[in-house]
């Protein structure tokens, strides 16, 4: 039992050593919180993807909606891509709505409207930004005997979360975060990455703020 | 014993130079994805839908422009008979498959127009080409509306557009297909959001008593 304790405790402290530092802020704005919590209502979390230049990963927002369940399982937050299909073509790029006004737009047909009140929709969270590598520097070569060198390389993450209250049909409230973090590769025979977790580190932020205002636990 | 050596040494030798002209062809997408069926008040009229040998077979060629390039080849046509079949049979009550296309003289099967989709162009766009890391697929379409005898009702072109993100053990193929599946998905949209706004097309609905509140605006 203590060689197993002493083995967990190595593998822990390792993983803690071989893990790089990430730096994040959030700044967060919101109103009307639900007071006890969704209730059954359900809440779903959209990446937007209009520019041309990067999109939303739909990774995180996968990761976000698992922080969220993960915590407070009482909420229920509908899949992206089951949403996108289910609602298919109102929430493509092109057509998705831009603004809170929009919703009543959409509700006009009928179809779309009995479909949102199957769903129980009551937020619709619109996450905007994405993770980028930054500078790198460093070089390694590798042979037959294997590898030697050093390399390093950065990567920032942004992110913007928009709160709308579907019922009320307004925006409720924003979460931004930002991360950055620097990680290395030294080799000597075998490469060793110490990857920074900034991407993991942005969802947990935003994930912690979305969960104060979705749950009545916290 | 010798020729079994012989025979075992010119298996080996058909083999890397088999696998050698494989490794130097063209990167060819086969385009597969799953299209959901649009949420909409189906239009209460009879469509006939005439797909051409060139939109059930279409593939687009790009020859590699460097010498650590390769030639890609993207096949759309199943992928694009797929959406389309899926998206007319939800946006229209009735949808007739043709097997011939319209022609003067020709009455049947009885439907309200003949729809004739093409596509014009398609360009693509790996990071490697543009240094930002998103896949891209761009597609241009023409429509032919026609009667059963061929007699034009409307014709227009729309664009798609469908990007994926690099992901992490992503190759280029499955990127490329995630964006081609992406630029089918937005035809549909642009198509449903686009089709009663077309003048001749908004013309021919009202002429056909079609044109609900919902769709008019």
């Amino acid at each position: 039992m203590k060689k197993y304790r002493l083995r967990t405790f190595t593998v822990c402290a390792c993983v803690s050593l071989i893990s790089a530092c990430v730096t994040s802020t959030v700044d967060e704005m919101t109103f009307n919180e639900p007071t006890e919590g969704i209730g059954d209502s359900s809440v779903v979390i959209l990446g937007r993807r209009h520019s041309s230049d990067y999109e939303t990963e739909p990774d995180f927002v996968a990761c976000v909606g698992d922080h969220i369940t993960s915590y407070d399982n009482s909420i229920r937050v509908i899949d992206e891509l089951e949403f996108l299909n289910a609602l298919y073509p109102w929430f493509e790029p092109r057509t998705a709505p831009l603004y809170p006004d929009n919703i009543e737009q959409l509700l006009q047909q009928k179809p779309v409207a009995d479909k949102m009140l199957a769903l129980k929709l009551e937020y619709l969270i619109w996450l905007d930004g994405s993770t980028v590598r930054t500078e790198g520097a460093g070089s390694m070569a590798c042979s037959f005997n294997g590898c030697f060198g050093f390399g390093t390389w950065g990567h920032d993450a942004n992110y913007e979360a928009t709160i709308w209250d579907f019922t009320d049909q307004a925006e409720v409230g924003q979460v931004n975060t930002s991360a950055s973090g620097q990680s290395y590769m030294p080799a000597v025979i075998i490469p060793i990455p110490i990857i920074a977790p900034v991407q993991g580190a942005a969802c947990d932020g935003i994930g912690d703020q979305l969960l104060e205002f979705l749950s009545s636990k916290y | 014993m010798t020729s079994v050596k012989c025979k075992r040494r010119r298996t080996l030798f058909i083999t890397a130079l088999f696998c050698t002209l494989v490794g130097c062809g063209p990167t060819k997408v086969v385009v597969q994805g799953h299209f959901p069926a649009p949420l909409i008040e189906p239009l209460p009229l009879t469509l006939g839908v005439w797909f051409s040998e060139d939109f059930t077979g279409h593939e687009f060629f790009d020859g590699a422009k460097a010498s650590e390039e390769s030639n890609w080849v993207v096949n759309t046509g199943a992928a694009q008979v797929q959406m389309w079949d899926r998206l007319l049979a939800s946006m229209f009550e009735q949808v007739t498959v043709l097997k011939s296309p319209p022609e003067a003289g020709r009455s049947s099967p009885i439907v309200d127009a003949v729809l004739i989709p093409h596509v014009e162009e398609l360009q693509y766009a790996i990071p490697a080409h543009t240094q930002i890391k998103v896949y891209e697929i761009w597609m241009r379409y023409r429509f032919e509306l026609v009667t059963i005898d061929g007699q034009p009702i409307a014709e227009w072109t729309m664009s798609s557009y469908g990007k994926t993100p690099t992901a992490f053990l992503q190759s280029d193929q499955e990127a490329v297909n995630l964006a081609a599946v992406m630029a089918l998905r937005d035809a549909g949209a642009n198509f449903i959001s686009r089709f009663s706004q077309t003048p001749a097309v908004r013309e021919w609905l009202q002429n056909k008593g079609a044109l609900t509140e919902a769709i008019a605006q």
